[in-house]
């Protein structure tokens, strides 16, 4: 009976206690924001008419590489607020892409949209189809501080539709090759000359696949249709081919170019045992590089800063090989502006992105994220020069973007890139040819974009 | 609970003892040894792989950053990575937010899964089968399917952003309700009307009779409940903005999520042992209420 009472007693405090905290934090926020309204009211009576116009905007990002680049953008977001007293930015931390893009397609559908984001450079046409972002067109033409052709073109394709501006690149990267000098020199080839073209990867990746490691590791799961783009570019004889249409209506997987790029790549494990057979997971090829099991890698340039910290060899970046030409997509995140709010809010959300891309913070960014810089003047600040002059390798995933291109994106973009991805693991696991598997995912692609062509 | 059958039954075997052959006896015994640590070993042998992934964790998350990537063993010891995890979010504030938000579900659901479990198990109305029915297929439900429209709801009560908006839609939960009406109608009935004769509310019943005697079934669902809230992470990060109102799984997700530069393992792992550090030591505290509350109703995994 004792215990019985007890347990209620504990119970009862438990649950008053939550009751008075829940009651509290609702308190709390309640008090700020009477605070933050009666502040501006205060003011208002003096001379300094500008405080009463403070606009709060809500900013939202996703981070994808480990560790504390929150505390970076919060840093920007607060030297901003210092450069602009009237405007008030709340950064919040999304988790990665996916998390990000439901939690602002729940704004969006709520009319809860945030002020401004950062979003994959894909969901493009996701966010024009539900009406949710506004065209930048007006603000660039009023605004000359933006010095749009200062941005690298490769990272503006995928910003723009049908000669419409929506974003502006941000966290931008490319595919780079990773090659350990090592291993190169005990294979007898020459450290300072990774292969350049598919024949050289090939007789490359034979004679490094010694030793208890291989020679080559391209990751296969996820986001396969990356790896599968920067193949088909490699192989293609137009310079400007990709493998859907500009607009995002059409998906141009099943060509005989490439399926022959899709062959090169089963080719590499099966016909010349250069790679690990089946599906190569994403996560694990740099840990397989970092730790000697492979001895060249084609991974995303966000892995600069991992490898440089927890490489112990020398490694080198490269080009990805060139059959018929270089060429790598491009990926990451760009600033998207929302609708459903005030024109005045639309206008600091502006403000916000212009600095968030100006040259130093390029810079910044860049430089403690791993990330390409944005802007071609951000490479001359007093910053980059510091960090490519240490680590030159930075400065290869730059260089690239003169072949580099737009990533998969596309109308319905969530299953036309499912359609891809799962043909191409379905291809490299055995279970279907490079010819079937391409057929197969452009049907499926087809069939997924049949609204968008009517 | 003694129950008195038992203590006569004991006599008699000890007394029987002396009147079996002293031969088989022993080869009795030593066959049931022989089971006895063959199944001892099997669950050592299963408790080893379970544990491997954790010891794991614990290791990686003290050893310097040089040392984790490599497949040698090292007996460097550092908190570095727990120093930098730690500074690199508001670990404490999210501790308290998350052991407030467990706290909070939890107390509400039993109140809410009590009355319900009552009414479907004793009480007689229309439509109960319907309703219970319409219960079960709650539980079929993924929580994450409702994500865009209970955003909607808590967005037209005002709730974004705030504890209480992530705790509402948990508020009752169907699987707690069918737990316990199974254990509500095991209960003979005599007990209750022996209760209402002695002039017992419904109330009374239920506070003194009907709760007491599931208390196991309590226990074990708190212990569900409260670790399926700590792990929570989409729906508390959809819901919250500022740092007042993330639950320590945001803070993890920050180590965790890092598909363009390759997982930090050190990281990885002195954050996944702040987040789940604190539900294993209530754990061990209360270990034996924990396992005895499973054994009694029975639930696996």
């Amino acid at each position: 009976m004792l215990k019985q009472s007890k347990l209620t007693a504990l119970l009862l405090l438990v649950s008053i206690m939550t009751i008075t905290g829940c009651g509290q934090s609702n308190n709390s926020s309640e008090v700020k924001k009477e605070v933050n309204t009666a502040q501006p009211s205060t003011t208002a009576s003096t001379p300094e008419t500008k405080e009463s116009k403070k606009v709060e905007i809500t900013f939202y990002y996703p981070v994808n590489v480990g560790g504390p680049l929150t505390k970076v953008i919060d840093g920007m977001a607060s030297t901003f607020m210092e450069q602009h007293p009237d405007i008030k930015v709340n950064p919040v931390y999304t988790g990665n892409y996916g998390d990000n893009t439901v939690k602002i397609q729940a704004g969006v559908q709520a009319k809860q949209p945030p002020d401004v984001a950062v979003m994959m450079s894909t969901e493009l046409y996701s966010m024009l189809d539900m009406k949710a972002i506004i065209p930048l067109d007006d603000f660039i033409a009023q605004d000359t501080d933006i010095q749009m052709s200062d941005f690298y073109p490769a990272f503006l394709e995928d910003t723009q539709t049908e000669d419409t501006t929506y974003s502006i690149p941000f966290q931008r990267s490319t595919i780079v090759m990773y090659y350990n000098k090592e291993m190169f020199k005990a294979a007898g080839l020459d450290p300072e000359k990774p292969p350049v073209t598919w024949d050289e990867l090939v007789t490359y990746a034979k004679k490094l696949n010694r030793d208890g490691h291989a020679g080559l590791e391209i990751p296969g799961n996820d986001d396969s249709y990356w790896m599968f783009q920067m193949l088909a570019r490699q192989n293609a004889t137009d310079p400007k081919q990709n493998i859907m249409s500009s607009d995002g209506k059409k998906a141009m997987f099943n060509s005989p170019e490439n399926v022959e790029a899709l062959q090169f790549w089963l080719d590499l494990s099966h016909k010349q045992k250069a790679m690990p057979e089946g599906v190569i997971d994403w996560a694990t090829v740099p840990t397989d590089f970092i730790q000697g099991k492979t001895a060249m890698m084609m991974h995303t340039s966000g892995n600069l800063t991992n490898v440089k910290n927890n490489a112990k060899f020398e490694f080198g970046v490269a080009f990805p090989p060139a059959q018929k030409q270089f060429g790598s997509p491009t990926g990451g995140g760009n600033l998207y502006i929302f609708k459903d709010t005030s024109p005045e809010k639309q206008a600091a959300a502006w403000e916000f992105v212009k600095y968030m891309t100006a040259p130093e913070q390029a810079a910044l960014f860049s430089s403690s994220s791993g990330y390409v810089g944005v802007r071609k003047s951000a490479y001359d600040t007093e910053a980059m020069k510091k960090y490519t002059a240490d680590f030159p390798q930075a400065l290869v995933a730059r260089n690239q973007l003169e072949y580099a291109f737009r990533e998969l994106s596309t109308h319905n973009h969530g299953k036309v890139s499912t359609a891809i991805t799962n043909q191409i693991q379905a291809a490299l696991a055995g279970e279907i040819d490079a010819a079937g598997a391409l057929k197969k995912a452009q049907e499926e692609a087809d069939q997924a974009l049949a609204p968008f062509n009517k | 609970m003694g129950n008195p059958l038992k203590l006569p039954l004991l006599l008699n075997r000890k007394y029987r003892k002396p009147l079996v052959d002293n031969r088989t006896l022993r080869y009795e015994s030593t066959r049931r040894r022989i089971l006895q640590i063959l199944w001892n070993g099997i669950g050592f042998g299963f408790a080893v792989v379970w544990m491997i992934p954790f010891i794991w964790v614990v290791r990686t998350a003290f050893l310097p950053k040089e040392s984790t990537i490599g497949t040698g063993w090292s007996w460097g010891l550092t908190f570095d990575n727990l120093i930098h995890v730690w500074q690199a979010a508001p670990f404490g504030q999210f501790f308290m937010n998350t052991l407030l938000v467990c706290s909070g579900v939890l107390v509400v659901q039993l109140v809410t899964m009590t009355m319900a479990a009552y009414a479907f198990a004793r009480v007689e109305f229309a439509g109960k089968d319907f309703l219970f029915m319409l219960f079960l297929v709650q539980i079929m439900v993924p929580p994450d399917v409702l994500i865009f429209s209970n955003y909607q709801v808590l967005n037209e009560m005002g709730l974004l952003d705030t504890k209480l908006g992530i705790m509402l839609p948990y508020f009752a939960s169907s699987f707690g309700v069918f737990l316990l009406r199974q254990s509500f109608k095991q209960l003979p009935k005599e007990l209750d009307e022996a209760a209402r004769v002695e002039g017992a509310s419904r109330l009374h019943i239920l506070s003194r009779i009907y709760v007491p005697l599931s208390r196991p079934i309590y226990v074990s669902f708190a212990i569900v409940s409260v670790s399926f809230h700590w792990n929570d992470f989409l729906w508390p990060l959809i819901v919250t903005n500022s740092e007042d109102n993330r639950l320590l799984t945001v803070g993890l997700a920050m180590f965790a999520k890092a598909t363009e530069s390759g997982a930090q393992w050190s990281d990885v792992c002195a954050a996944t042992l702040i987040v789940s550090a604190p539900l294993m030591i209530g754990f061990l505290l209360f270990q034996r209420q924990v396992i005895g509350s499973f054994m009694n109703s029975g639930i696996k995994g």
